[in-house]
């Protein structure tokens, strides 16, 4: 069941910038992603998923709702953590999720304790004075409270230094866990991988690709890259049967795609071979977009002339 | 539907109430030491003493005409009477008294006997022979061929010929048969028909002088006429007795009733302060302080009023096409203070006495200006902060990502601005009631009802910017867009209001600059009216509804916008 639904949406702010022609599904329990530099269009589709803008043709449709048309309605299932953190002029933390809470007709703060905790977050600093780790655990805690059906944030670990983005990582698996739909952005593509079923990639305010990280994950072939000690056994490499797609000849190197079953065989063969090194070549989201994005701008290139 | 949202109230009064005490105390300080301090400064001293001047100057004037007047009927009259009286006297023996009654007498028998021959009263025509017959009688007494009368009436000192001694007879006759012959006062029988009858001339003239004032009222006009009447047979009387010491030979002189009337009319404007004085309960010696400056007023204007139409040099100076000698000469002798300096410094003068200080400083100086200042700083900083400023730094995506409408949204965050004005104003009429009490209530130069009314007209002029920076920051995304166009025209119109009070009326002439008075017609603070409150009039009622006006339909377009507008959250 799709729980967020994107239609042809489209926001043009003119001079090329916005969104063109969106169109995504998010279904219900799923993780997705989006990544895309900075002004891709991140941020203005989840405006718009948000109902915080009126898309110039095309919808969204968050539980079957209108994002727009019904932006308040639909907040009763979506819990937001926006990109930029800015509170309300309030004092303290608590100051601040109390209010929170009462806007979202929440009276039992056992869950938002709960969370306060496990963040180990110390709410009652003062807001001004919090560092951003704490802003974005505040954030965190504000949006999770209701526990609702949906989770979006946006680029939610930008300027986080590392540990506090593992926390934070280890938090949204968490909530995945729990059966929520996810969507968020992010211009790393690891902390997607580490996280979604599916990312969306978004150049220039069009979805280039949808990626399943199932399919990128475990794909039916590993590639190895290979380097000998002595040309002769380069060449004598060279002349066997497997499929080099990348040759060194400088450097005595090889790369070498190979399907899962005949990794056996590979070995086998490389066992009677002198090596200087051997190291797997890792192929992950980012590599995959590179070269979606690498044929999406020749295939762009093409139409222009 | 619900468009309060009571976390998002507490929210908003959390993050601005440390302005709007600030602010509020401020106000309220600077509010209460204008009125208590100036209150007790007495800064109308001035005024009032200038204003006592300008009405002095105008009472003496108007003091100086009555005298004049007065003057003026006793000498025309008593020339008139001592004309016909001492031409009497000095040709032929006899009193005139004596002759006139005889001729009355006269009158009254052939009336008599015309009854008894015909069995009727006569018809008008047959009255008048009869009248014609009596004077023919009295002309003839004199054994004086009728040709020659005038010659041998040297004492007729107005110049009057015979046919207007016979057209006077012929009144005198008309006045005993109608008013004499059948007394009902019996005052007018006390005295001779002669006396009464210029008694009643003078009477005429006094009636139809005061009927003809702006305003005067029947009953007013012939109280004032009688007591003139009562004075003339007075100063008839006087003369009459002067005539007798003298020995009973009369010498024209027309020194002689100058000094009389002149002397009479001062004696009544004393006895008339004097008396009015005593019976308002004043000493004895400040009714006679008082009665003999009026005399010396009455004496000067008087003596001025002689010498002026003796003067020849004076009649040169009249044009007499346009105005009699005598005219002229009173104007001159009744001018006042302001009558003599020029002009514009007179209407300068008069608008500086007219000039309301604590009017101007207490209604123009603050309640349009200076206690409009703080207020608008709250109004622009809060209405700034309620929307656009929240849109701008992104923290309203937290209000927003709640079950909360943006409808929602904008109504509390207007709810509070004008609560919060509200709250401010009540408390700042609160201060300047207690203040105004404190420098005595109602006899203070502002009282209650304006204090109030400036106070209603102060909130909302700030209603109407609260509804215009409402709607900036409605309308605007960036917190530096919505504080320039709001907050920027505000404190515009403020400045505009400033530069315009010195074109304003409310500044006096010496000190104003007419052109100035443009900048008030680009600011919606001339709509809050003070000098229609201070004057009682209407007009500031229209005014205020404008300014409510302003306020709700600015709300109402900020709170449509909010709803419409992309929200970069």
């Amino acid at each position: 069941m799709e729980v967020i639904k994107a239609q042809n949406l489209t926001k043009d702010y003119g001079f090329g910038r916005g969104i063109f022609d969106l169109n995504f599904d998010v279904k219900k329990g799923e993780t997705f992603g989006f990544v895309g530099t900075n002004g891709s269009g991140k941020t203005t589709t989840i405006r718009h998923i948000m109902g915080f803008c009126k898309p110039n043709s095309g919808s969204v449709e968050v539980v079957g709702k209108n994002s727009w048309k019904y932006a308040s309605e639909i907040k009763r299932y979506v819990e937001y953590v926006p990109g930029e953190i800015a509170f309300p002029d309030l004092r303290t933390g608590t100051e601040f999720l109390r209010s929170q809470a009462e806007l979202l007709g929440i009276h039992d703060m056992q869950y938002a304790n709960y969370l306060i905790e496990k963040l180990q977050l110390d709410p009652s600093a003062n807001l001004k004075r919090m560092s951003k780790g704490m802003k974005q655990k505040t954030a965190i805690v504000a949006a999770l409270m209701a526990n609702k059906e949906i989770l979006i944030l946006d680029e939610p670990t930008t300027g986080l230094d590392p540990l506090m983005r593992l926390t934070f990582l280890e938090l949204i698996k968490e909530e995945k866990a729990k059966g929520k739909t996810i969507l968020m952005s992010s211009q790393m593509f690891d902390e997607l991988e580490d996280t979604c079923d599916r990312v969306a990639l978004i150049f220039e305010g069009h979805i280039v690709d949808i990626a399943d990280l199932s399919k990128i994950k475990n794909l039916p072939y590993k590639m190895y890259k290979i380097e000998f000690l002595n040309v002769d056994e380069y060449k004598k490499f060279k002349k066997l049967k497997f499929e080099i797609v990348r040759d060194q000849e400088k450097y005595n190197q090889v790369t070498v795609k190979i399907d899962n079953d005949k990794l056996g065989k590979l070995f086998t063969v490389l066992k009677k071979y002198h090596l200087k090194f051997l190291s797997e070549v890792d192929y992950n989201l980012e590599k995959y977009f590179m070269e979606v994005l690498k044929k999406h701008k020749e295939e762009v290139k093409n139409a222009v002339n | 539907m619900q468009l309060i949202s009571k976390a998002l109230f507490k929210q908003s009064l959390k993050a601005n109430w440390m302005r709007w005490v600030t602010v509020t105390v401020a106000t309220c300080v600077m509010l209460a030491i204008v009125i208590v301090v100036l209150g007790n400064l007495g800064i109308n001293d001035i005024r009032d003493s200038l204003k006592n001047v300008f009405t002095e100057a105008n009472q003496d004037s108007e003091l100086k005409e009555e005298s004049i007047d007065a003057y003026d009927s006793y000498f025309t009259i008593m020339g008139n009477y001592d004309g016909l009286y001492g031409m009497l006297s000095i040709n032929f023996s006899g009193t005139v008294g004596s002759k006139i009654e005889d001729s009355c007498s006269q009158f009254d028998t052939s009336m008599q006997d015309f009854v008894t021959q015909n069995g009727r009263q006569p018809n008008e025509t047959e009255r008048q022979t009869i009248i014609d017959d009596t004077i023919q009688a009295f002309i003839d007494s004199f054994g004086v061929p009728e040709s020659l009368i005038e010659q041998f009436l040297p004492g007729m000192a107005n110049g009057m010929t015979l046919d207007e001694l016979k057209a006077m007879l012929a009144d005198i006759i008309n006045y005993y048969d109608t008013v004499y012959a059948e007394p009902t006062d019996e005052d007018k029988t006390e005295y001779p028909v002669i006396d009464n009858y210029f008694a009643q001339q003078i009477y005429n003239e006094a009636y139809a002088r005061e009927i003809a004032e702006e305003g005067a009222t029947e009953e007013y006009a012939t109280s004032r006429a009688e007591a003139a009447r009562v004075m003339a047979i007075d100063i008839v009387g006087q003369y009459q007795g002067d005539v007798a010491n003298a020995g009973g030979t009369y010498d024209y002189d027309a020194n002689n009733y100058l000094t009389i009337a002149t002397d009479y009319v001062n004696d009544t404007m004393y006895q008339n302060v004097y008396d009015i004085m005593i019976g308002e309960g004043q000493t004895d010696n400040d009714a006679r302080i008082n009665a003999v400056a009026v005399k010396v007023i009455s004496n000067t204007a008087i003596t001025t009023y002689q010498m002026l139409i003796t003067d020849e040099d004076f009649a040169l100076t009249v044009d007499t096409s346009e105005t009699t000698v005598p005219e002229a000469a009173k104007t001159e002798a009744c001018k006042s203070i302001t009558d003599q300096i020029p002009d514009q410094v007179a209407t300068a003068l008069t608008e500086l006495g007219d000039m309301d200080m604590y009017g101007l400083i207490i209604g123009s100086i603050f309640y349009r200006i200076a206690g409009l200042l703080l207020p608008m700083v709250f109004v622009i900083m809060t209405a700034n902060s309620l929307l656009a400023g929240q849109v701008d730094s992104g923290s309203m995506a937290y209000v927003l990502s709640t079950p909360t409408k943006r409808r929602t949204v904008s109504v509390t965050q207007m709810t509070y601005l004008v609560v919060a004005l509200f709250a401010m104003y009540a408390l700042l009429t609160i201060v300047s009631v207690i203040s105004v009490f404190v420098v005595g209530g109602n006899s203070f130069a502002i009282n209650y009802g304006e204090i109030l009314l400036f106070n209603l007209g102060a909130f909302l002029t700030m209603f109407a910017f609260a509804g215009f920076c409402f709607m900036c920051s409605a309308i605007f995304n960036r917190s530096k867009h919505s504080m320039s166009v709001g907050g920027g025209l505000t404190i515009f119109m403020l400045v505009c209001t400033i530069l315009g009070l010195f074109g304003s009326s409310v500044v006096p002439s010496a000190m104003r600059i007419s052109a100035m008075d443009f900048f008030n017609y680009l600011s919606i603070i001339s709509f809050f009216d003070t000098v229609s409150i201070l004057n009682g009039t209407l007009d500031y009622l229209w005014k205020f509804a404008i300014l409510l006006g302003i306020g709700i339909v600015t709300i109402i377009i900020g709170v449509f916008r909010f709803d419409k507008k992309d929200l970069p959250l």
